[in-house]
């Protein structure tokens, strides 16, 4: 177990708990690519929020390789993947008179997603 | 988890209003829980997600009537008594100290 002392805390505080990881992973997807967020309901941890799940969205940005919160949270491994921002349409989302206009940027990890024929 | 804390989309919550000058904490007690994490996580006793994961797994009323760092208190309180690092018995007989009743 390791021990903090107090010349450590001002690191912790800055720098937070940040997931990005150590390791390296193939990314699936590229910037501009159209991708689906899957359709999963797990009892366990996950940071894919329920109203995106099969929706089709735009990679805006690819964050770089971090920690899947899903297994982490759940001592079931650190499975170092992709993190992509995604933009999701309002009307793809919310359905009716939703504005195509307002987009909503969501951070999701490579597992959450598939891919989408252009 | 399809856990109360998943509240995007859903309505009747009111509008999103943040003072223009909201404190960093809103109470004494906050700033403690701010404290109070930095060695239990720096220490090893959990990872970032552990402690999401503890705050989604709250009562679901407690979820919502409770505020931001009484979500961390919770959470820090669940996963040393899961991990081991204290037990029930001592948190209890700590509150009860506390509350003047031994």
């Amino acid at each position: 177990m390791p021990v903090v002392t107090k010349d450590m805390i001002p690191l912790i505080v800055k720098t937070g708990a940040s997931g990005r990881a150590h390791g390296d992973a193939a990314p699936s997807f590229q910037v501009g690519d159209k991708v689906r967020a899957k359709n999963f309901n797990p009892p366990t941890h996950t940071r894919l929020p329920r109203y995106v799940r099969g929706k089709v969205g735009t990679i805006v940005m690819d964050h770089g390789v971090f920690v899947t919160p899903d297994t982490a949270a759940h001592g079931l491994g650190e499975h170092p993947q992709h993190v992509y921002n995604v933009a999701f349409g309002g009307d793809e989302l919310w359905g009716g008179n939703a504005s195509p206009k307002d987009k909503v940027y969501i951070d999701l990890w490579d597992d959450y997603l598939e891919a989408v024929a252009p | 988890m399809n856990g109360v804390h998943d509240l995007g989309g859903t309505h009747g919550h009111g509008p999103i209003a943040p003072p223009a000058e909201e404190p960093i904490f809103a109470h004494d007690w906050e700033r403690r829980m701010f404290a109070l994490f930095v060695p239990a996580f720096g220490g090893g006793h959990f990872n970032v997600d552990e402690f999401r994961h503890a705050i989604e797994r709250m009562d679901p009323v407690h979820y919502l009537h409770g505020t931001y760092y009484e979500h961390w208190h919770h959470a820090i309180e669940t996963l040393l008594i899961e991990k081991g690092a204290i037990t029930r018995e001592e948190l209890d007989a700590k509150i009860r100290q506390l509350k003047g009743e031994q």
